[in-house]
């Protein structure tokens, strides 16, 4: 700790560097998700899980980071958590992406769920504007009152994909049961995002 | 020099009892909220202690002497009781308080030659009752100032988590070097009364043997007061340990050895009181509460015990 008085918020300033780095990741990853989707694009949608493997390097290097001594210990295990709950939401692009590639998304739920995918990678945005106004000491109700808008957007339509998704024939079991899983995922990924916005509170708050 | 240094052990032993228990006065919230090492937070508190013991110590060395008249075999068994009681209390994980053990040794002294000042006594009760109120006070209106100025003055989290992380190292030291200042007189101040020791040698053997405890004895205290009271963010550590010390520093000008342990615990409720009152857990502080009237008491009846002790073995002769 006292090394860490002479050398300044070097280490700290690195943490919030590659978080940021994180979260415009997951930007990214949402933003090709949707043009996959819009377009129809297999090989971009195949792009996702690979950046999932990339914020999955960012996360370990973030987390060795936290504990080779950035900020107080007081404040580590929120920001961990807080990293853990973005990889969380990687995590679900990615698999939403597989399910996606192993179904033919029937016409009269892509506009919906492209709807979806525009509003998740909105919502990743407002994450990144959340997280620099959190490491500024801004105060966040806009931010997390604008992401709470975006989730219950999400809400509403899911109850509109689903409705429609029950009218679709199926022809076998693993058909509906990926195709459950891609619109499962694709409506659940602004829950987990939600979450680190919650998390982002948390932190605010702890350090005030 | 061997048969000073034989009638001062007892004092040292207090003196290691005093820096075992009261490091966690220092560092203790520090060291809880993972401000600092506990390595780190004894090294800088021996270090202060010292500091503070020389440059501030004389200032209290004489009221513990003033309430009885004390002998050279007196000083050696004040100090032996009130070590005595500290070692004890210190095992059970109380943060007890080395003023009320020697002065309760003292004035069980006093109380058995009849040569107990009683005016001096309720001089230094008042002040024992004012410690607490005083953290109080003092953590209540630092918390309020310093939450503003940083609200209005520092909101990036780096700066901020910069500067909690020096304020609970800066704070940490001034707290032991109050510490320093003002309870080094409970270890050697019965000595410099008994004519035994200079006050500077007094100073410097007291400054040691509190930093000598603080080395070596410290962490099951230090874990108790950093987290058993009340769950303390970095800023809350930070200004309970700094009205620690300006309670401290206050006590020292007057001349008046205080508990540290009633500084920091009064500081760590003026610090709950600005949350929510319902933080603070009731029960810590009926247990350290009893640990402040049963180390007056216990180290007055040991005190007399032993001078009794010794005038049994003796026959009433004093070899001292």
């Amino acid at each position: 700790m006292l090394k860490q008085l002479f050398v300044g918020a070097r280490r700290e300033q690195a943490v919030i560097e590659e978080i940021k780095k994180h979260i415009v990741l997951l930007c990214s990853a949402c933003e090709k998700f949707e043009h996959a989707l819009r377009e129809g694009d297999r090989n971009l949608m195949r792009l996702v899980p690979e950046m999932e493997r990339e914020g999955d390097a960012i996360r370990r290097r973030i987390i060795s980071l936290i504990y080779e001594g950035a900020f107080l210990p007081y404040l580590r295990p929120n920001l961990c958590r807080f990293v853990e709950v973005v990889d969380a939401v990687f995590d679900l692009l990615q698999e939403t992406a597989q399910h996606y590639l192993n179904i033919t998304l029937p016409e009269q739920l892509l506009g919906e769920s492209a709807r979806v995918a525009h509003l998740n990678h909105r919502m990743c945005e407002m994450l990144l504007y959340t997280f620099e106004t959190t490491m500024e000491g801004r105060d966040l109700r806009e931010k997390a009152l604008a992401v709470r808008i975006y989730e219950k957007k999400i809400d509403d339509i899911k109850v509109g994909i689903l409705k429609d998704a029950r009218k679709i024939p199926i022809a076998s079991f693993w058909e509906g049961e990926s195709l459950s899983q891609f619109l499962s995922g694709l409506t659940n990924i602004s829950n987990v995002i939600e979450d680190a916005t919650d998390s982002l509170q948390i932190i605010n708050v702890s350090m005030r | 020099m061997v048969p000073i240094m034989w009638k001062v052990s007892s004092g040292l032993f207090l003196g290691w009892s005093l820096g075992a228990n009261d490091t966690a006065n220092v560092f203790g919230t520090g060291v809880a909220t993972g401000a600092v090492t506990y390595r780190t937070a004894v090294c800088l508190t021996a270090g202060f202690v010292l500091l503070g013991a020389f440059l501030e110590g004389p200032k209290c060395m004489n009221i513990v002497g003033a309430l009885s008249r004390i002998g050279t075999l007196d000083a050696f068994v004040c100090a032996l009781a009130a070590a005595v009681t500290m070692t004890v209390l210190t095992f059970l994980g109380l943060p007890a308080s080395t003023s009320h053990a020697i002065v309760g040794a003292v004035t069980g002294i006093g109380i058995l030659s009849g040569s107990a000042d009683f005016e001096k006594l309720y001089l230094i009760v008042i002040c024992w009752v004012l410690t607490p109120v005083g953290g109080i006070v003092a953590a209540y209106l630092l918390q309020r100032l310093l939450s503003y100025v940083l609200d209005l003055s520092v909101p990036s989290l780096t700066l901020r988590n910069l500067i909690y992380s020096a304020g609970i190292i800066i704070s940490g030291c001034y707290a032991a070097y109050s510490l320093g200042g003002n309870n080094v007189a409970n270890v050697t101040g019965v000595y410099v009364s008994a004519g035994m020791l200079s006050v500077q040698d007094a100073t410097l053997l007291g400054g040691l043997s509190i930093a000598a405890g603080t080395l070596t004895y410290s962490r099951k205290v230090m874990l108790s007061v950093g987290k058993g009271i009340v769950a303390l963010d970095p800023f809350s550590a930070m200004v309970a340990v700094l009205a620690e010390a300006v309670t401290l520093h206050v006590f020292t000008q007057l001349g008046v050895p205080v508990s540290s342990s009633q500084a920091v615990v009064g500081a760590v409720v003026g610090v709950g009181l600005v949350g929510d009152s319902r933080t603070v857990s009731a029960s810590m502080l009926v247990r350290i509460g009893a640990g402040w009237i049963s180390t007056p008491v216990a180290a007055g009846l040991i005190a007399v015990l032993l001078v009794k002790l010794h005038g049994a073995i003796t026959g009433g002769m004093r070899f001292f």
